[in-house]
Order: C-alpha cells, then structure tokens, then sequence
C-alpha cells in the first residue's frame, strides 16, 4: 500500500505545481474577465466565458448588492427585445442587468433567479426587480427541452455550467453546491487557466464549427432589419417550433405552476415581479396550437398574477406586427427603442413602489 | 456504474488499497468478490433484475461441472446447446419476438462475455483440462471478473487460475507503469474519443438527417468524415478503457491479456483482426474457426480445395462474429460485410500466392508504396463496414441509395488513399521524440509532471464536453 501512497503523492505534487504554473502564466497573459458594471448576457460571446449560461453563472457574485436593480430574465427573444443598454439609458437611477438565456424555458429561468438568489443577503434580494419575458416557447415541456442525447437527462444549459467545473455536483435530488456559492469569484480565479483554453479552443475552431454546422454564422443588425420571412421560411420556423416543443398540442400545467412558484417566492423575499407578454409575429400565433394554448391559459393566469403584491403585467399584444420581427419570435433591432421605452416606464413605477413599500412597510402588501 | 464517472475512480481506487492492504490469494479473492458485487450491483435497482445473471451463472456452472465429470461429446453439445439457447433468449434477439422475453428489466451488459468465458470452460471441461472442480467463487470471479465483465479483455481460466494463487507483489516501477497506463487510457477515452465522438455527432446528424437535401459530393465527404470519426472514437474509446482495466489489474495483481495491439498498423483484415480486439478474435479462431476447418477437411478432401476451406471458415466466423455484435437485422449486414472481407482477403492471399509465388509476392508486399496502401485499404473497409454500428437497418438503406455503387466505391478508395497518406505523415511524425508525455523517461519529477500534464488534459477536455462518452462496447 505503500508503494501506492507514494505514487499517489508524488502525482498529486506534480499536479498542484503544474496547475499552479499553468493558472500563473493564464493570469498574466489574459487577465480575468471583466464583465462591466452591469452584467449583460448579449455581451457573454465577447467575453472570456462566451455562452450566455456561463456568463450568468460566473459573473453573478456582483449582484449582491443593496442597489435598486432590474434584471431581465427569459429567452433570447427578451435578451433581443429589452436590449440592456436601450432599456439602461431610460432608467438611469436603476442598475439595469441583462440575464436571459437563450433556449430557456421556465425551469432555466427559475434556476437563474435561484442562483441570484444563492450570492444575494436577504437584503440584497429586497432590491430586486425582476423582468420576466413570457411567450408560448417559455412553458415547453422540460422533457422536450432537456432530455437530448448530448447531455445527461433532464441537465438545463445552467445545470451544464453547475457541474461542467465541479461548483456542483449532481444528485438524486438535483444540484448540489460543491463549492459554497460565498466563494464563486474564487473559484472562478481558480478555473481561470480552464477559461482562457476554452476560449482560445473555441476561437480557433469557429470556422470548423460553422462549416460542420454546430456553430451559427452571427447577422449583423442592418441584416435583421432587413430580413423579409418567405413562406417557406415560416413553414421551416412553424416546423421547428413543433419539433422543440416534443410535438406537443397542449401545453401543460407544469410551466405554469412553476412561474408562480417563481414568483411568489421572489415576491415573499420582498423582490417584484414584471411579468411581459411579449408578442411573436402574428403568422407565427396564428400557425401555432401552442401560442393559442398558451393565450387562453395565461388570460386565465395574468388576472390573478396582478392581484398579486409586488407583481405588475406589462401585456404587448399590440406588437406583433410580422414585420417588426427578423425571423418567427425575435424583434428586429429598429423597434426595440420603442419596446425598451415600454418597459422603462412600467419599471419605473414598480421602482417608486418598491422603495416607498421599503420606506413604509405597511404599504408592501398593496397590489402595484 | 459509468467508467469515466468519479464514482468509478472512487471505486477502483478502493479496490485497490483494499487488495493492497490484504494481499494473500484468499485476501485478493475475497476483495475481488466483493468488488464484482458491488459493481454488478451498481448496474441494478433491485435484486429482481440481477436474477437472470445469477440464474444462467448457476445453470452455467452446473453444466461445466456436469461436462467435466462425464467428459461426454453429447454431454457437450448438449449444455453448449442450452447455454447459447438461454444466453439467445436472455440477450432478447428481435427475431425471437416478444413471446420469449422476460417479462421485467434486467440486467443484460456483461452477458456475452459470461457466454464466452463459459463456453471455453465446457470445451476445456471436455477436453480433460479442468482437473479438479472450480470453487464456486472462482467461478464467479472468473466469469463475473468487474474488470472484464464489461467487454473483455477474455482471459482464459488457467491464467486467471494461476494469477489467483499469487501473493499481491508489487514494486515501484510497476505501480508507475500501472499509473501511466491507467492515465494513459482516461486519455484515450475522456479526450481521443471525446473529440472524436463529438465531431461524428456533429456530421452524422447532417448524413442522417431525413429532411436535409444535401448535395452528392457533401453527402460523400460527410460520410466519410463520419466513418472515420466513429471509427477513431470507437478505437480510443475501446483500447482506452483496456488500458484503464490492465493497469488497475496490474495494481491487484492481476495479468489481463492485451487486447490492442495497434490495430491501424495492420495490412490486410485479417491481420487487423489480430490486433483489434485480440481476444476475442483468439476465442473465435479457437472455438469456431479450427473447429469448422477440422470438419469441413474431413468432409472436403481433395487437395486442390485445401486452401479455400479457408475462405469459407473465415467467412462463416466473422459472419458469427458480426451478428454477435447486436441484435437486429443491421448486424447481419456486418456480420456479412466482415466475412466478405475476411474471405476475400483469404481468397486474395490464396490467388496471389498461386499467381505470383511466395518469394515475389514476399517481395511486393514489403514495398512501402504497398505497405501504406494496404494499411488505407484495410482501414477504409472496416471503417465503412462499421456503418452498421451506427446507423438502423432504414438509415443503411437510405444511405447506400442516396450515395449508390459509384458513392460507397468513391468514398472506399478516397478514404483508402488519404489513409495510406495519413499513415506515412503518421510514421514520420511518430519518429519525433515526444516520448515524455506517455511519462516513460526522465525520473521521477519528470515522469510524475508527464502524468500530471495528461491528467489536466483530461480535465480540461472533459470540461469542454459535458457529458463524457459512453463506454461504446457496452452496447455489444
């Protein structure tokens, strides 16, 4: 046993003393990631930790702060509506931060409003103002979005990054911290030598993954607002959108619940709620059984929800025009002043709320 | 319990402290009993799903008993008969129907490796090899072994017999090497495979994909990558996980054969056969193919067929060998393809022979434009031949229409060519002295960094995918 001891030991050394060279020299050659006063997930590509769950999960440690804050939740269609820097300019009192992911559905948004959670104090969490964009493609089924042969069953993009440098570990139970969450900005240091190779890996094989079709070619903004959508491409869209969502013809409860589980539990925590409903042009709501399942259930819901304290709707109906949309759920960059504007003034009687309810408790239990 | 999982490290980095600090055979014994428990156990919810094993286990062992004290050919063909009937059943072949299924999940991994390990017992047992009765519990450990269970390396009895009676001795360059080799298969595996299954996930879904219109030259070029991707996947993820099974086996005392020995050197099919998968292609020379040739030259004797009665045992066996892969029709295609390949090659051999003679054929294959055009040509065919390993029977349909003759002819002889190229910058490039990141020079800091660096490259590769490859010849 001995013998085995021995080379154990020696291998360990000879572990710690390579990675500690290796996270030296990435430290100096690339210093660490430096995500801006505001987080903003449309910006994850540029940075060192390029995907937008990643950039959520790393940078997060900078919300625990008493700040009045704003932070957008949802899927890329909030990420590409609500730009942060539109939405920032009309709110300059509020800290405005950009957290959607694209590709969520309510159960990633739900984890990243856990994980803000995970590195806020309570008091921290008093301050925050949660934007949540809502359309039919939120509420899919995690069995059709996260049961996908190239990932462990069940594993959203967020669990991905919990588990990809070992800050969690998984569980019968789900996700549990490995590393307690007080210490992320350390344990983001300690991967840094990870962060610059992935980087530098993926930059030199951007054109192969763009050529064998695992990696999108980005379009500029004059390109979206240029798009004109074919039939067959809204066949093409319609199609996909059947496929992404299992095929389904009804949406289930389940998505559902878990929004207002969401919800309450931000409400409970003295945080509120901005519920969107934002708008996917009107060939794709037409051409869909899940939009019009998704209509009915939330024109049940929404009435209740704004009963609620501490919740406000913003609904957007009325911005569905086909042409204001670069493909079937994105709006094209000209209209999201006008979408930005929208918001900002509904954020900013929620904010006047929010700090009247904390300067007189009594008045945190009136609906807003 | 998955190979490349923590829990697994966990596990055999138990086991061995455990064998180390009881190292007498009854020690090692008694450790690796407990260990095939625990590892056939973590494959199960309930005991209901391990019942089939144990039952065809004691079934198995009552037969090899029975065939030993009788040494009775009928007593042989007999329980051969009711091992492979029940192994048939137990392994759900699709052309048995649903009829014959059990009617609840069990647990079905490792049982073709039992089947081979206790076929070569009943034939040992015939033949008078087995003198004395096997314990229970080498029995178990025998067949059962965690190491082997899986897929192999197929370690005949004797050996595993002699190793067992041995003290555990180990010194310090054994246990570096032991190390090395492990580390050297997580390689293998969490980064050779890793890559390459990630980058034929990423082609075979265009080649499959029903409702794209690829283009004929994009078709071909992607299918081929696609060969060639899984094939490299399937090599380091398979010779990997051997590494990783020899030198923690190394590490409890125990000698597992090779199975591996640098399969894409070989010139010829048959000759690749000799270095993929040595073991169990040793299994099937010895109780297929000798034992077919035997009965066919005693049937066929005139002297002229002589050298074809080769053909067609070749051709029979990597036919059994192909289906044993699987269990639906797509397997019989490979089982066909890898006997066309086997008996052509032996045709060829036989032909060129005749025409050439020995001396001047001797000579030609030594030429090196030849060497390297042999080694693209055998590689290009296995690589196609595996298609069946990754596609269902509609997909093979689909895609031999859509590429047709001239299609699955062009990508053969591309890939043939850029292989035999391949292999040339290959051997050059081999030549380099890069020998210190397999950690075997320099002294100990060397050699220790060397395995450190290896393990970060694992890490880091293994963070760039987040779900580590299936061990794929779980699945044969």
């Amino acid at each position: 046993m001995k013998l085995i001891l021995n080379q154990a030991a020696r291998l360990l050394v000879a572990l710690v003393a390579l990675y500690g060279a290796a996270l030296a020299i990435s430290l100096v050659l690339v210093p660490r990631s430096d995500t801006g006063p505001r987080l903003d997930t449309a910006r994850a590509a540029s940075s060192l930790f390029l995907t937008e769950p990643k950039y959520v999960f790393m940078s997060r440690a900078r919300l625990n702060t008493s700040a009045d804050k704003v932070l957008l939740v949802g899927a890329s269609n909030t990420m590409a509506g609500f730009k942060q820097r539109q939405v920032q300019a009309l709110l300059p009192d509020l800290e405005v931060h950009n957290l959607a992911v694209g590709g969520s559905n309510i159960t990633q948004v739900s984890q990243v409003v856990d994980l803000v959670r995970e590195v806020q104090t309570p008091e921290a969490r008093r301050h925050n103002i949660y934007v949540v964009g809502l359309w039919y493609g939120l509420f899919a089924a995690d069995k059709a979005r996260w049961y996908t042969a190239d990932r462990h069953a069940g594993d959203t993009d967020i669990d991905i990054e919990r588990y990809r440098y070992g800050f969690y570990r998984r569980s019968d139970a789900g996700a549990v911290p490995v590393l307690p969450p007080k210490y992320l900005d350390a344990g983001v240091l300690l991967i840094h030598p990870y962060l610059v190779l992935d980087r530098t890996a993926r930059d030199l094989t951007l054109s192969l993954r763009e050529f064998i079709g695992t990696k999108k070619r980005p379009i500029t903004d004059a390109q979206r607002d240029a798009v004109v959508l074919n039939d067959a491409d809204k066949r093409k869209y319609l199609a996909f959108w059947r496929e992404y969502t299992g095929l389904a013809e009804m949406l289930g409860n389940a998505p559902f619940q878990a929004l207002q589980h969401m919800v309450d539990g931000i409400v409970a925590e003295g945080g509120r709620v901005v519920l969107v409903d934002l708008p996917i042009p009107q060939w794709h709501a037409e051409g869909s059984a899940l939009s019009a399942d998704y209509r009915r259930r939330l024109d049940a819901m929404l009435p209740r929800l704004k009963q609620q304290p501490g919740v406000s709707v913003v609904t957007m109906d009325d911005a569905g025009a086909s042409d204001d949309f670069s493909d079937e759920v994105h709006p094209k960059p000209r209209v999201t002043p006008r979408w930005a504007q929208r918001l900002a003034d509904e954020l900013a009687i929620t904010a006047r709320a929010a700090k009247d309810a904390r300067s007189s408790p009594q008045l945190a239990r009136t609906p807003s | 319990m998955a190979f490349t999982s923590l829990t697994f490290i966990a596990f055999i980095g138990a086991v061995v402290l455990l064998t180390s600090m009881l190292p007498s055979p009854g020690g090692r014994s008694a450790v690796l009993f407990g260990a095939n428990l625990v590892f056939i156990g973590s494959y199960v919810d309930s005991v209901t799903q391990v019942a089939p094993l144990a039952a065809f286990l004691l079934m198995c062992y009552l037969i090899i008993e029975g065939v030993r004290r009788s040494r009775s050919s009928a007593a042989l063909v007999a329980g051969l008969a009711v091992v492979i009937v029940t192994f048939i059943v137990l392994k759900k072949f699709s052309f048995l129907g649903e009829s014959l299924v059990l009617p609840f999940p069990y647990l079905i991994a490792g049982l073709s490796y039992v089947l081979f390990r206790v076929v070569h017992l009943l034939v040992d047992a015939k033949q008078g090899e087995l003198t004395q009765p096997i314990a229970p519990l080498h029995f178990f450990n025998y067949t059962c072994n965690f190491l082997s269970f899986t897929a192999g390396p197929i370690q005949r009895f004797q050996d595993y017999a002699a190793n067992k009676d041995q003290r555990l001795s180990l010194d310090e360059e054994k246990v570096f090497r032991a190390f090395a080799r492990v580390i050297m298969g997580f390689v293998k595996v969490a980064v050779v495979s890793a890559i390459f299954n990630y980058l034929f996930d990423s082609v075979s879904v265009r080649v499959l994909d029903t409702a794209a219109t690829l283009a004929w030259p994009m078709l071909l070029g992607l299918y081929t990558t696609a060969a060639v991707c899984y094939t490299v996947y399937l090599y380091a993820n398979f010779s990997g996980y051997m590494d990783i099974v020899i030198g923690v086996g190394a590490l409890i005392g125990q000698e597992l054969p090779e199975n591996f020995n640098q399969p894409f050197r070989a010139r010829s099919f048959l000759e690749f056969w000799q270095r993929w998968h040595m073991t169990l292609s040793e299994w099937f020379k010895t109780y297929v193919f000798n034992p077919l040739l035997k009965l066919l030259a005693t049937h066929v004797t005139a002297p002229a067929a002589g050298p074809y009665l080769g053909v067609i045992a070749f051709f029979v066996t990597f036919l059994i060998m192909g289906v044993w892969h699987g269990t639906t029709s797509v397997f019989v295609v490979y089982g066909l393809l890898m006997g066309a390949g086997a008996s052509i090659n032996k045709l060829w051999q036989v032909m060129i022979t005749k025409r050439l003679g020995k001396k001047r054929y001797k000579v030609l294959a030594e030429k090196s434009v030849v060497i390297y055009l042999a080694r693209g040509l055998t590689l290009a065919y296995f690589a196609l031949a595996l298609t069946c390993l990754w596609v269902d029977m509609p997909q093979l349909l689909r895609l031999t229409r859509q590429l047709g003759i001239g299609g699955v002819a062009a990508s053969y002889l591309g890939l043939a060519v850029a292989g035999a190229i391949a292999y040339f910058v290959w051997d050059t490039l081999a030549s380099l002295p890069v020998r210190w990141l397999a950690g075997s020079t320099g002294g100990v800091i060397g050699r220790n960094l060397g395995l450190a660096f290896q393990i970060l490259l694992i890490v880091t590769v293994s963070s760039f995918f987040h779900k580590a490859p299936e061990f794929v010849y779980r699945a044969f």
